[in-house]
C-alpha cells in the first residue's frame, strides 16, 4: 500500500507548488509554449488538409487529369523535373482520345494569361481557360439561375465570341451592376459575358476559379496564336472506372509519347501528394516546437533541484519521522508532474483558444488527438526531468539533512 | 527542581551492544563511538551530555536509529536492527520513536495540527481518525486554541510544544530530544522540561535527551556522559 496515500501526496505537492506561484508559472512557461505550439501547428496542418480535401471535392468526383509532362515522381510525391506547361497536346491527342474511348466526357483545356478590360477597368494577367461546353459542368463552375449560363455546343463550335467570369473577377470589372449582357475586351477581340461562376471560395496558395475567365476552346486558340492543349480532363462513369480508364488513357497515349512525356493522374492521387506533403511539413514543424517541451522539461528539472536543496530540512524531517526513500522520491516527481501538467494544460488551453483566434484568417481545426499527445508528452516530460531531482531527494541522508542550514 | 522517577520496571527498550561508529577523514579513521555499551530501560528519564565532539550527537543518530554503527548490535526490544536497509528503519523510526529537535523543524505555512499529524502520513493509521490524535495531543500541550496556526504565528515554546506532539503523534516507545530547550528562553524552556516530566511521571513514557547543559542532564534520574566516544554514566537520584 501506498504512504502516504495518493491524495495526500497530491495534496502536498500542491500546497508547495502553490506557496511560490510566480516560480510556478515561469517554470511552466517553457511547457505551455512548447504545448501551445504543438497543439497551434498541428490544428493549421490538420485544418489546411481538410481544406485541401474540400477543396478537391468541389472540383467534381471521378475526374482524370491528363496533363503533359510528369507531375508525379515514382515515390508518389510531385516530380521535380517536368511541370505542368513543360509542352502541350495537340487538337489530334484530343481527337484520338474521343475516337477510341467509348461513353466518356472528354474536355481539353487551353489555357491563356492575358488582360481583361472592361469600361471600368482592366485586370491584368488573369488565367483565361479554352474549353468546351462540359467543362463548366464537370468543375463545377457553370453559372447558377440568375448569373446567366456557360456556352454551348454550338457556340463552341461555331467559335462564338462569349466568356464566362469568375465571381470576384465579374465583381472586379463591373463594380456597379451585373456583368452577365456586357462587354469585354481581351487582346482587342471583344467578348460577350454570358455568365458569372458560382463563388468556390479563397484557394488558398494555388489560382483561385474565382479570378479567371472561361472561354470556348477556339476562342482560347485564336487569342493565343496557338493550338495547345494544355490539359485533358476525362469523366469517369463512376468511381470503381478510374483506375481502368486511367490504363487504356495511358495505352493510348503511350503510342505516340513517351512514359514520362505525359501524366494521366485522378484527383485523389494529387491529394494524397498534396496532403502527404502537408504532413510532412506539420511533422516536421511540430517536432521543432516540441523541441521547447524539452527546453521547458530542462526548466522544471532546474526548479525541482533548487526546491529539494531549499528542502533539505524538510526532507530530513521526513525522513527522521518515518518516511521511507521512496515516499520522498514520488512526493518530489509528483511535484514535477503537477508542474508540467499546469503547463500542458494551460498549453492546451492556449493552443485552443489560438486556433479560434486565426480560424478567421486560416484554416485551422483542433484534433483530440494532438491535444492528448501534447498533453501527454508534457507529463512524460515531467516524469524524466522530475526523476533526477526526486532521486536526490530521496538519497539524502537524515542527519545531513537535518543539520542542513 | 524536579526529579524524575526510576524506570518502574527493568524492561529494556533499547540496547548498544559493543557499538562503535568509525568515521575516515582525510585517511585518518576517526571512531566516534568506541565500544559502546548502553541500556535504556522502558519508563526511563535518561540524559545524554558531554562537550562537543565527544561522539555525543552520532550517540544520539544511533539511539534514534537515523545512523548503522560500524560495528556492534543495535537492539530493539531485543531484535537486532542495525543491519537493516533504510526503508525498513524508516518504517521502525515512524511506530516507535518520537523526535524532538532544537531547531523545532515544523513545516512552514503549514498548521500546527497538520505538523502534529505530518508522521500518521507514513504510518498505517486510519485517515479518519487522525484528526481527533491530532487535536487530543495539541489539547494535551496546551495549543487547543492554535490548532490553524502557522508556524510563523507561534512563539519559540508553543512551536517546541507543537513538535512535542508531533512526536507523540505514534504513541511512540521512545521520545528523543536533542537540545529541546537549546533555542527557548529560560521560561519556555522550563517549561518544555516540565512537560517531559510530566509525560515520563504520568504516562511512563521513556525519555532520552541530548544536552550540554549539566545542570538540565541532573533532572533525569540518570545521566550518559560521553567523552571521546567511550560512556560514563551517573546517578542522579
Amino acid at each position: 500500500m501506498l504512504k502516504p496515500s495518493l491524495n495526500d501526496l497530491l495534496k502536498s505537492s500542491f500546497r508547495s507548488i502553490l506557496k511560490n506561484k510566480s516560480r510556478t508559472v515561469l517554470t511552466s512557461l517553457g511547457i505551455i509554449i512548447g504545448v501551445t505550439s504543438v497543439i497551434l501547428l498541428t490544428s493549421i496542418g490538420n485544418g489546411l488538409k481538410k481544406y485541401v480535401t474540400d477543396q478537391f471535392d468541389s472540383l467534381g468526383a471521378n475526374s482524370i487529369y491528363v496533363s503533359p509532362g510528369k507531375v508525379f515522381n515514382d515515390n508518389g510525391g510531385f516530380s521535380q523535373s517536368g511541370g505542368m506547361m513543360l509542352n502541350t497536346f495537340t487538337q489530334k491527342d484530343v481527337a484520338n482520345l474521343n475516337r477510341k474511348l467509348n461513353n466518356v466526357d472528354i474536355t481539353p483545356a487551353s489555357a491563356v494569361f492575358a488582360d481583361i478590360s472592361s469600361p471600368f477597368s482592366t485586370q491584368k494577367n488573369i488565367e483565361i481557360d479554352g474549353s468546351t461546353e462540359n467543362f463548366g459542368k464537370n468543375n463545377n463552375l457553370a453559372p447558377s439561375k440568375g448569373n446567366g449560363r456557360w456556352f454551348t455546343k454550338e457556340e463552341n463550335d461555331k467559335n462564338t465570341s462569349v466568356i464566362v467570369l469568375g465571381y470576384q473577377l465579374a465583381i472586379d470589372l463591373f463594380p456597379k451592376s451585373s456583368a452577365v449582357g456586357r462587354k469585354v475586351i481581351v487582346k482587342g477581340k471583344t467578348l460577350k459575358v454570358i455568365g458569372v461562376s458560382d463563388k468556390k471560395g479563397a484557394s488558398f496558395g494555388g489560382p483561385s476559379f474565382d479570378k479567371q475567365a472561361y472561354i470556348p476552346l477556339n476562342i482560347a486558340f485564336e487569342l493565343s496564336g496557338k493550338n495547345d492543349i494544355h490539359s485533358i480532363i476525362i469523366k469517369a462513369q463512376n468511381k470503381d472506372l478510374i483506375e481502368p480508364l486511367k490504363k487504356q488513357i495511358t495505352n493510348i497515349l503511350l503510342e505516340k509519347y513517351d512514359k514520362d512525356a505525359f501524366s494521366v493522374f485522378d484527383s485523389s492521387q494529387l491529394l494524397n501528394s498534396i496532403n502527404s506533403i502537408i504532413g510532412m511539413l506539420t511533422i516536421g514543424l511540430t517536432g521543432i516546437a516540441a523541441i521547447s517541451l524539452v527546453v521547458g522539461g530542462i526548466g522544471i528539472m532546474n526548479i525541482m533541484l533548487v526546491s529539494v536543496t531549499e528542502r533539505t530540512r524538510e526532507i530530513g524531517l521526513r525522513k527522521a519521522i518515518g518516511a521511507y526513500p521512496r515516499a520522498i522520491l514520488i512526493q518530489f516527481l509528483i511535484e514535477a508532474v503537477i508542474l508540467s501538467c499546469i503547463g500542458g494544460a494551460t498549453g492546451v488551453l492556449l493552443g485552443y483558444l489560438g486556433t479560434l483566434a486565426i480560424k478567421p484568417f486560416f484554416p485551422a481545426q483542433v484534433t483530440t488527438s494532438s491535444v492528448i499527445l501534447a498533453f501527454g508528452v508534457s507529463s512524460l516530460v515531467g516524469i524524466i526531468f522530475g526523476v533526477a531531482p526526486a532521486r536526490k531527494a530521496s538519497k539524502l541522508s537524515p542527519i545531513e539533512a537535518l543539520r542542513y542550514e | 527542581m524536579i526529579k524524575s522517577s526510576s524506570p518502574n520496571n527493568s524492561k529494556v527498550v533499547l540496547e548498544l551492544k559493543n557499538v562503535t561508529k568509525t568515521y575516515t577523514t582525510g585517511g585518518t579513521q576517526f571512531n566516534a563511538l568506541d565500544k559502546v555499551n548502553l541500556k535504556i530501560y522502558q519508563g526511563e528519564f535518561v540524559s545524554i551530555t558531554g562537550p562537543s565532539g565527544s561522539g555525543k550527537s552520532t550517540l544520539m543518530h544511533i539511539i534514534g536509529l537515523l545512523d548503522n554503527p560500524t560495528s556492534g548490535e543495535v537492539l530493539l526490544e531485543g531484535k537486532d536492527i542495525s543491519k537493516l536497509k533504510e526503508h525498513q528503519l524508516a518504517q521502525i523510526r515512524n511506530v516507535t520513536l518520537g523526535f524532538v529537535f532544537q531547531q523545532f523543524n515544523l513545516l512552514a505555512k503549514t498548521s500546527s495540527l497538520e505538523n502534529v499529524l505530518l508522521p500518521l502520513l507514513y504510518s498505517d493509521v486510519p485517515k479518519k481518525s487522525r484528526p481527533k490524535i491530532g487535536i487530543d495531543l495539541l489539547t494535551k500541550v496546551g495549543l487547543e486554541e492554535k490548532l490553524t496556526n502557522t508556524p510563523a504565528q507561534l512563539s519559540g515554546g508553543q512551536q517546541q510544544r507543537v513538535a512535542i506532539a508531533r512526536a507523540l503523534v505514534n504513541n511512540p516507545k521512545i521520545i528523543l530530544a536533542d537540545e529541546p530547550t537549546g533555542n527557548l528562553d529560560s521560561k519556555s524552556g522550563d517549561e518544555v522540561m516540565k512537560f517531559f516530566h510530566q509525560l515520563n511521571e504520568k504516562e511512563g513514557r521513556t525519555i532520552v535527551f541530548v544536552t550540554h547543559d549539566m545542570d538540565l542532564a541532573k533532572q533525569a534520574c540518570r545521566t550518559i556522559i560521553i567523552k571521546d566516544g567511550k560512556i560514563s554514566e551517573a546517578k542522579n537520584a
